[in-house]
């Protein structure tokens, strides 16, 4: 397995603390933080498998450094790398539009050619309606501090095992 | 069946593709909103104006965008209170807004007399709009029609915060325009908040436009209001769909409120800082100019030297609308209601035709039937109205569809509100089209349309006399059928008490010809009262000239005397001529006048007789306490009361709503008998 970019913004709060515990889940795995606020094109060429940080902002949007980041990518071919997306959301309080943030991401990415790994069973969550969802399985890993704050780990480090199977 | 919510929007506008003259435009237009609303509240700390000021910083993408997709050659916009940015995006110059910010006389809108932030100009097809907020979707509705009916090359674009969705003629309106495939756009600009509520108090569904989801024909799309790409993205795609298929579309646009509601909300008071923080962080100006220098669009000179540009602007445009007059106080009845139809081949409205007697449900069926084939721009729509055979509850307005179709005279849903206020939208496409709308199956059914009657009556005055609808609103009145309540009340002493509408009530036949042919050939909005239990009455029966036509505000001598008045209307003229028949059997010579029109009043003509007679009953079908009757009364005894020779008495129902049971009916409805009782009183006195 090659190096992993874990990418999420060094200036948000719980994305970075999860982003955190999903580095140390990697134990014994080269895995590189990559700062969103400051990144480039460049920098997503770098790596053959990537992890994304994106919590969902409002009722279904991106938040703004990835907003901002998506039209950089637009040209560039992401055939041959595979990417996974974990995002944190309220499924009670946005019941309707929980985690669409990794919905997003996996379709732009999907759209330039990447394999989106790290799909999760909708088990054990509760909302109505998500953009993440697809084909019955969440298509990245949606983390609830909100509602579901205990079972963060837990989520965490079976998505690290699985990942760690499909980086392969 | 196609889920039209599921369509992709196309992305046309892009960071990358997008010309940057567009890009400047943009941002010029963003940063002199932006300083305007930033500085709005100044003026009221200044005591100049500008009372109201509900900021828009926050949903600078989808006002862009609004106001850029917006055509005023073709298309009908309706913007709410907080839709600055629109208005100048439409092409609004700062000026225009400061203008109407503080309320002068040169103020496009309304000439400072509507409240501030309610911004228009209703001569490029920019509405002014209510404060009743979100009730103007029903007058998109109304002129979508008209763009439809007439193949106009538009949309109507109607916009409102979220919260006001809640209100029931928002549901109306968009039923309407789903089931008459109406090319209108829906904007819900969303930023969380009606004032201090949060929108999980106002519907379940956190996007609002998701409840309608199940509407045949119409489209759903939500956009990131924020964004200037996304939003400019979703208008073009709302408004290329709505004019391709004809069809409505609802278009959510996610915003944030980075300020309070208004000056007078204090937002601290119910937002957290990490709220008042994270709002602040997506500032869509400061996106947007990201934007701008990452994708080396423009530099940071470039976008200086347009801020600069538009500092200069407001700088100018502050300093001519501060010398600007303000309005003149002496105008204030400038532009209640507009010049009637002179009516001038019978000046009196007065006819001595001799001919076959017609009913008076005959003479207003055959009254708009000749204005229907004379005027091609007349419609009328109503509940009931048109069903093969059927025409109106009472076949009123029977034969009218078959010869003129379904486009000009069809059935309203049972929706008051919208019959009414889709009649306000419809007459703004065109000052030559006329609209009779049936408002209500019974004149008492036609409360759900209070608000936008009070608004046709608004109208006129707070457009400054740009705009005022061409509406005969005519609803069945009053007793005597054995109805009970709901269908046998009179409703023109509330009715009567907004200025801005004219309102008559014939009780013959020809009267009522007339008069309603008056109100067809009339700008502005005339209630037109029926007296249902005279419309096959033999009493009413009159021969009518073809041509007949009476001037607003002339009222009739029924019956010429010298002993009392009888001052009356409706129904309660017939029972008036039968007690003075029987009083003239007693040796009294009655005059009973129908003043026929309520609103203007002929008051020359009622003082006249006052100052003939000395003694006045002032008779009505209404109740006495809170009826016309009471400014009759006054009138008569604050402008001829040295003429009056005993007190001015009224007689009219009790106050009670009329019982469904004849026996109580009889009780509370005025009859022969206590007209003539009344009259004897006074006459002895």
């Amino acid at each position: 397995m090659g190096k992993i970019g874990l990418f999420y913004s060094f200036k948000s709060k719980k994305t970075a603390k999860i982003a955190g515990i999903i580095h140390n889940a990697f134990s014994g795995i080269d895995v590189q933080l990559v700062n969103v606020d400051e990144v480039h094109k460049e920098h997503f060429l770098e790596f053959d498998q990537m992890i994304f940080g994106v919590p969902t902002w409002f009722d279904g949007e991106l938040p703004n450094y990835w907003d901002e980041l998506l039209p950089a990518l637009e040209e560039v071919d992401f055939t041959h790398k595979k990417i996974a997306v974990f995002g944190l959301g309220d499924q009670k309080g946005y019941a309707e539009n929980f985690c669409d943030a990794i919905g997003i991401m996996a379709t732009f990415f999907e759209d330039k050619g990447a394999l989106i790994v790290g799909s999760v069973p909708l088990e054990g969550y509760n909302f109505e309606r998500s953009k993440a969802v697809k084909d019955g399985q969440f298509r990245g890993l949606p983390l609830d501090q909100e509602n579901q704050a205990r079972l963060t780990h837990k989520r965490i480090e079976h998505w690290v095992e699985l990942l760690t199977k499909e980086f392969s | 069946m196609k889920v039209l919510h599921d369509i992709p929007v196309h992305k046309i506008f892009t960071i990358k593709n997008t010309d940057k003259e567009l890009l400047e435009k943009w941002l010029y237009l963003m940063t002199v909103g932006r300083i305007i609303d930033e500085k709005a509240p100044n003026y009221l700390k200044q005591a100049i104006g500008w009372s109201y000021h509900a900021p828009y910083a926050g949903h600078d993408g989808i006002q862009l965008a609004i106001g850029q997709v917006f055509n005023r050659e073709y298309d009908h916009l309706f913007p709410y209170y907080r839709d600055m940015l629109t208005n100048i995006s439409a092409g609004l110059t700062a000026e225009e807004i400061i203008l109407n910010g503080i309320s002068k006389a040169a103020d496009v809108t309304s000439g400072g007399r509507h409240m501030s932030n309610h911004i228009g100009k209703p001569e490029w097809n920019i509405h002014n709009v209510s404060s009743a907020t979100g009730n103007h979707t029903l007058h998109a509705v109304g002129v979508a029609r008209a763009i439809k009916y007439y193949k106009g090359k538009g949309v109507a674009i109607s916009s409102q915060g979220e919260s006001s969705v809640s209100e029931g003629y928002v549901y109306e309106a968009i039923n309407g325009a789903s089931t008459e495939e109406l090319p209108v756009i829906f904007v819900f600009q969303d930023n969380g908040y009606g004032i201090s509520v949060p929108k999980k108090d106002q519907t379940a569904n956190r996007k609002v436009a998701n409840n309608f989801i199940g509407f045949k024909n119409l489209r759903v799309i939500h956009c990131n209001g924020k964004d200037v790409f996304d939003s400019m993205n979703a208008m073009t795609e709302a408004k290329n769909w709505s004019l391709e298929n004809q069809q409505p579309c609802i278009l959510q646009a996610n915003c944030i409120r980075i300020h309070s509601h208004s000056n007078s909300d204090r937002h601290d008071l119910y937002r957290n800082e990490a709220e008042l923080g994270y709002v602040l962080e997506s500032d869509p100006l400061l996106k947007f100019k990201r934007m701008l220098t990452r994708y080396e669009r423009l530099t940071k000179d470039e976008i200086h030297a347009i801020e600069e540009r538009a500092k200069e602007e407001v700088k100018l445009a502050h300093r001519s609308a501060m010398a600007s007059p303000d309005p003149d106080p002496a105008t204030i009845y400038d532009f209640i209601i507009p010049d009637s139809y002179p009516a001038s081949k019978y000046p009196e409205g007065l006819h001595d035709f001799v001919g076959e007697k017609k009913k008076l449900i005959e003479g207003i069926n055959e009254t708009l039937k000749a204005e229907f084939r004379l005027n091609p721009d007349t419609f009328i729509w109503g509940q009931d109205i048109a069903n093969k055979e059927k025409g109106g509850i009472f076949n009123v307005s029977k034969g009218l569809q078959q010869e003129f179709g379904p486009a000009r005279v069809f059935n309203g849903p049972i929706a008051e509100d919208f019959i009414t206020g889709t009649a306000n939208g419809m007459s703004r496409y065109d000052k030559k089209i006329r609209i009779v709308v049936e408002g209500a199956e019974f004149a008492d059914y036609f409360w759900p349309a209070m608000e936008q009657y009070v608004e046709m009556t608004h109208e006129y005055w707070r457009t400054n006399g740009k705009f005022s609808p061409n509406v005969t609103i005519r609803l069945a009145s009053g007793g005597y059928i054995g109805g009970g309540l709901y269908h046998s009340q009179t409703t023109e002493g509330t009715l009567a008490t907004f200025p801005g509408i004219r309102i008559v009530y014939p009780s013959f036949a020809d009267d009522a010809a007339g008069l309603l042919r008056t109100s067809l050939r009339s700008e502005g909005p005339t209630l037109f009262l029926e007296p249902k239990a005279l419309y096959n009455s033999p009493a009413a029966a009159t021969p009518i000239p073809d041509d007949f036509e009476i001037p607003f505000g002339k009222a009739r001598i029924r019956r010429e005397g010298t002993d009392l008045s009888l001052i009356t209307y409706g129904n309660t003229t017939h029972l008036s001529l039968k007690a003075a028949e029987r009083l003239a059997r007693d040796g009294y010579n009655i005059e009973v006048m129908d003043i026929r029109s309520l609103i203007p009043l002929d008051k020359e003509a009622i003082l006249g007789s006052v100052k003939k007679t000395g003694r006045v009953l002032v008779v009505h079908e209404d109740k006495v306490f809170g009826g016309f009757g009471g400014e009759l009364a006054g009138i008569i005894s604050e402008e001829a009361f040295e003429y009056l020779d005993a007190p001015v008495r009224r007689v009219g129902s009790a106050f009670t709503p009329v019982g469904f049971n004849r026996i109580l009916e009889a009780a509370i409805l005025i009859n022969e008998e206590k007209i003539y009782a009344a009259a004897l009183d006074l006459l002895k006195y």
